[in-house]
């Protein structure tokens, strides 16, 4: 049985930080998905960032997808930054997009001016009641600091119930947290460490990630070296809320953000897909262990840092990474890309560059029409006949249901040492 | 002969080259990146001769650029 309808509206807001993803998260489920442009956006320094021109397309694809598209202008802006900010606000508005997600004043003033709606980003830390009343007036939704106790949340969330407290719709207040993904070290991502060692500044989206190494402490007197118990100590596990999204739901949030704009079609497929299902779960009233158990074990495939549920039930943050880079349980291995496709019998031409590949292996697709598409290769057809194995320079053909081009990479999924 | 070299399209306007050396840079009021002021696009990238005089201060402008867009050269034959 559905539980009560006011949460039934809840939407999964998943990261498109490139074409491929936003495939995927269309592919997946997603209600929505946020994206940024050009250097006006926490992940500035990304390879992928899209640029003013793709906005038509990514706004096209959504709708086509029935998703909304949020846009990111949540920077620090600096006065010469003003033009572009209304180039991009301009094109935000031509092309439809669904609000703006902000933290700087400037963004908020033209939004308004341009009646565009807007979002409270988490940079701006908003941590209690009257915080929210007063972005009101701005914003429909208001994305809480990620340090926040779900018993903050859910008395935010009543309290606005209670007062009435509506945005610039004549709406109620839509309260936004973050569900998963990686978490910054530094409260609400105002972090100075990237600054001060190579002068990029995060709130400019240029994030080195200094946290994510692993740090000695040195004792002036005697010189000595102290690796600090082998963690690293500055580096927090991602944030993964999936076995208490039932307490999320009911905490009375409207929106569930996925973090991830940098990472890849297969870990925004898989993370929303299992996020999906949870709060499907949760609102059927079919939510349980052994679920969550099964959507665990799925995320913990994709990239990851190792898990915690974040501030929600009151830790303090001491859940540090113990291992560089990700603790996935698979690793996917770039074999080559696309090379042609043959429309009427629906199959796929992929050249193999590197590697190697043999039947029976699990295989993934990454694409910017395909977003994410996984799996078994039972059959493997090598330069046009049945082989046992494909190399570098081959070609293999197999069905597939989306147009290859050139821009498809092709991977095999192995199990990774550390799974 | 020296070279600033400049890979614009990954500026993301920090703004620490016009800060240092307003002589050489400025920030577009166009779309919020920096401009080498006079260079020359030459396969996608800006380049502009610099003085010798101007080698030090560029190099260390070079090191702080966030996102490691610009580039000092220095042909032998200077």
């Amino acid at each position: 049985m559905r539980k009560a309808t006011s949460f039934s509206n809840v939407e999964i807001l998943a990261p498109a930080g490139s074409f491929d993803s936003l495939q995927a998260a269309a592919k997946a489920g997603a209600n929505a998905i946020y994206f940024g442009i050009e250097q006006l956006n926490m992940r500035a320094r990304s390879a992928g960032t899209f640029t003013i021109e793709d906005m038509a397309e990514v706004a096209a694809i959504c709708k086509l997808n029935n998703m909304k598209a949020y846009i990111t202008l949540n920077t620090v802006m600096y006065g010469h930054d003003m033009q572009l900010l209304k180039t991009i606000l301009n094109a935000v508005k031509a092309h439809g997009i669904d609000a703006v997600i902000a933290s700087d004043f400037a963004v908020f003033e033209y939004c308004t001016q341009l009646q565009i709606p807007l979002h409270i980003s988490t940079q701006t830390n908003v941590s209690n009641i009257e915080s929210v009343q007063y972005f009101a007036r701005f914003a429909d939704v208001i994305v809480l600091a990620r340090e926040l106790t779900l018993k903050q949340v859910h008395e935010i969330s009543s309290e606005i119930k209670r007062r009435g407290i509506c945005g610039p719709s004549g709406q109620l207040v839509k309260i936004e947290i973050f569900v998963h993904g990686a978490l910054c070290m530094a409260i609400s991502g105002k972090c100075y460490l990237s600054l001060h060692t190579q002068n990029a500044s995060a709130n400019r989206g240029a994030c080195i990630q200094n946290c994510r190494h692993t740090y000695t402490v040195r004792d002036t007197e005697t010189g000595d070296e102290f690796e600090i118990d082998n963690e690293y100590i500055l580096s927090p596990k991602d944030l993964c809320t999936i076995d208490i999204l039932d307490q999320i739901i009911e905490s009375g949030v409207a929106v569930l953000k996925i973090e991830g704009r940098t990472k890849g079609a297969d870990y925004v497929h898989v993370v929303t897909t299992c996020y999906r299902e949870a709060l499907e779960a949760v609102l059927e009233g079919t939510y349980n262990r052994e679920k969550v158990t099964g959507w665990m074990r799925e995320l913990k495939k994709v990239y990851n840092r190792g898990f915690w549920e974040g501030y929600y039930l009151g830790r303090k943050l001491g859940e540090w990474t113990h291992q560089p880079g990700s603790l996935a349980t698979e690793r996917k291995i770039y074999l080559g890309k696309g090379r042609n496709y043959f429309g009427k019998i629906k199959v796929g031409e992929f050249l193999i560059e590197t590697g190697n590949l043999k039947p029976g292996d699990q295989i993934m697709v990454s694409g910017p029409r395909c977003g994410m598409v996984r799996e078994q290769l039972d059959q493997l057809i090598v330069n046009g006949v049945e082989g046992t194995k494909a190399g570098k320079g081959d070609c293999i053909t197999f069905p597939f249901a989306t147009k290859v081009t050139a821009n498809d990479k092709l991977y095999k999924i192995v199990e990774a040492a550390n799974g | 002969m020296a070279k600033i070299i400049h890979y614009r399209n990954k500026c993301i306007g920090c703004a620490i080259c016009f800060e240092q050396q307003p002589e050489l840079w400025r920030m577009s009021k166009k779309d919020g990146k920096a401009n080498l002021i006079k260079a020359l696009l030459k396969n996608q990238v800006y380049q502009v001769t610099i003085h010798p005089s101007q080698i030090e201060l560029s190099v260390r402008i070079a090191e702080a650029c966030p996102v490691k867009i610009i580039k000092v050269t220095q042909s032998e034959n200077n």
